[in-house]
């Protein structure tokens, strides 16, 4: 199947946070009301009920002069995800578009992923059930999975109307953002892909002016170890554990019951007598 | 794969029909057809193909019948008698007259020629258009860069066919397409193809629900309708052949709801 990435041209982007208002409008996300930030950007980041976020940076570059640059933030699927790895319910897994989604019968809110998420996109959204209980589940971008599957591109791409947004196949795309970054090496020299390879590389890519960490973006992010240790290792370890005692304790029962009928057989021949 | 009303094995049958129309259009000599548009006759809404001399290789199009047979055959193994009942009586002549006639959509000619010959009434004519297809396909592409516009009520520039899909396009152009001969032409976002119409008021458009990329637009001055498909948003961009199939359950609600192919007051008139 035809690997597809969006492409993110952050400097073909305006601001104008159509992204923003198609994906609400798509996965019918709520309101999400916020005090004023100090600046034009409308959320600190993204949260449950507002899956990307449009990010209005004040930039000094190195000639002293203020650069205003825009970045559309959502979720990046990452080929290696570390929210996969650390779910302990497999409640995150890859659809076969590549797309990292949340299965949410199978969440049961325990932020693992929150936690270890190298980007920060995932959040916890409490809910209440009929009978007055809270309970959480774990809510990030889909990159429209409902979409794809209908042949469709994701929301915030179909609306971009500057083209900073695509969604296409990934060797055209990563292709294109070379070629953009070169063309624009004059006027931003810290321009780059960002398409991050400690994560096994991304389903969505950016095209950036500046340097990831002007952005907030980790400049090499990594699927942490110690997740890679609990699902690669312990845990499969364990299961063989369990298995291994649960075969131990079957087999003590087995043989126990067999030397016991032997004996209880002996003593009925009367074999022994003492 | 988009969600149809149609079923996954006829959608495959007619793909695999849209795939053998280009080949045959590729082993078509282009110079056998030639386009000699005049522009007064253009603005008058006569078809390009009504323009143009074609040399039709009667040879080739009973050997595309036959291949045609061949893919329906293998679809649906019942067919072959029925089939080959036509083909028993296909003379290079009956070709002839079925090119005629498939050109001007003579569906009376078509029904008494199954009648006459004992056949089901869908055969000829699916075969005729089937294998005229190609033709009107390169006359299209030859001429594609003459087509600026249509003219209201006068159906395909090309071959004639009622307009009835549109497709919007980057920037949100609004390109009409022809599903008989894939030509395409720009027009206006609030304009009636059939009559002319571009009072917003008298132009409405109904959705579906759940589908965020068909509209049916509907015109209350004729009573006409097309159908709309927003193909910005789709990843791979359908043939327009398929878009019209995929999307044949907005025909059956804008019939449902009146509404028909074509201006109903110039017919009536």
């Amino acid at each position: 199947m035809t690997k597809y990435i969006k492409y993110v041209d952050v400097t073909k982007c305006d601001g104008c946070r159509a992204c923003m208002v198609a994906c609400k409008n798509w996965n019918d996300l709520p309101a999400d009301p916020q005090d004023f930030q100090g600046s034009v950007q409308s959320h600190p980041k993204v949260s449950a009920d507002t899956w990307n976020v449009m990010q209005y940076i004040e930039h000094e570059n190195g000639k002293g002069d203020l650069e205003y640059l825009f970045r559309h933030s959502a979720c990046f699927h990452c080929t290696d995800a570390a929210c996969e790895k650390v779910c302990p319910e497999n409640a995150i897994s890859y659809s076969k578009y590549g797309t990292v989604v949340i299965d949410q019968d199978k969440c049961v809110g325990c932020g693992y992923c929150v936690q270890n998420c190298p980007f920060e996109v995932i959040s916890l959204k409490e809910y209440v059930d009929k009978n007055g209980d809270k309970y959480r589940k774990s809510q990030k971008c889909t990159m429209c999975t409902d979409r794809l599957e209908e042949g469709l591109q994701p929301a915030c791409v179909t609306t971009c109307h500057t083209g900073s947004l695509e969604f296409g196949e990934e060797s055209a795309m990563i292709k294109k953002a070379e070629q953009r970054v070169k063309e624009m090496k004059d006027r931003f020299p810290n321009a780059q892909v960002y398409n991050p390879q400690g994560v096994g590389g991304t389903h969505t890519i950016y095209v950036l002016a500046e340097k990831p960490s002007v952005y907030g973006l980790p400049e090499n992010p990594k699927v942490p170890t110690s997740a890679v240790i609990w699902k690669d290792y312990a845990q499969p370890i364990g299961k063989m554990m369990i298995g291994a005692t649960t075969m131990a304790v079957v087999g003590a029962f087995v043989t126990n019951n067999i030397i016991s009928k032997r004996k209880a057989l002996k003593e009925d021949r009367g074999e022994d007598h003492e | 794969m988009m969600k149809s009303v149609v079923s996954k094995e006829y959608q495959e049958l007619q793909k695999r029909i849209v795939q053998l129309q280009e080949q045959w259009k590729q082993s078509i000599n282009p110079e056998t057809i030639r386009p000699s548009l005049d522009k007064a006759a253009m603005a008058a809404g006569m078809p390009a193909v009504s323009q143009t001399a074609i040399d039709f290789d009667i040879s080739l199009f009973l050997q595309w019948i036959a291949e045609l047979n061949q893919t329906l055959i293998a679809n649906n193994p019942d067919l072959e008698p029925k089939l080959a009942a036509v083909v028993d009586v296909l003379t290079e002549e009956t070709v002839i007259r079925w090119i005629e006639e498939a050109y001007s959509f003579n569906q009376i000619y078509f029904e008494k020629f199954a009648d006459e010959h004992g056949v089901d009434q869908w055969i000829p004519p699916f075969l005729a258009e089937t294998a005229l297809r190609p033709y009107l396909q390169l006359t299209a592409e030859k001429v594609q860069p003459a087509i600026t516009h249509g003219v209201p009520g006068a159906g395909c520039p090309v071959c004639g066919e009622p307009v009835r899909l549109a497709a919007l396009e980057e920037e949100g152009k609004k390109v009409v397409h022809c599903p008989r001969c894939l030509a395409h032409w720009h027009a206006r976002r609030l304009e009636c193809s059939h009559c002319g119409n571009t009072d917003h008021e008298k132009i409405h458009f109904l959705t579906i629900e759940g589908d965020p990329v068909s509209q049916i637009q509907v015109c209350e001055e004729c009573n006409g309708y097309i159908k709309i498909i927003d193909t910005r948003q789709y990843i791979e961009k359908p043939s327009a052949a398929l878009m019209d199939l995929n999307s044949i359950h907005l025909d059956f609600v804008a019939q449902e709801h009146g509404y028909s192919s074509m201006d109903e007051k110039k017919q009536n008139s």
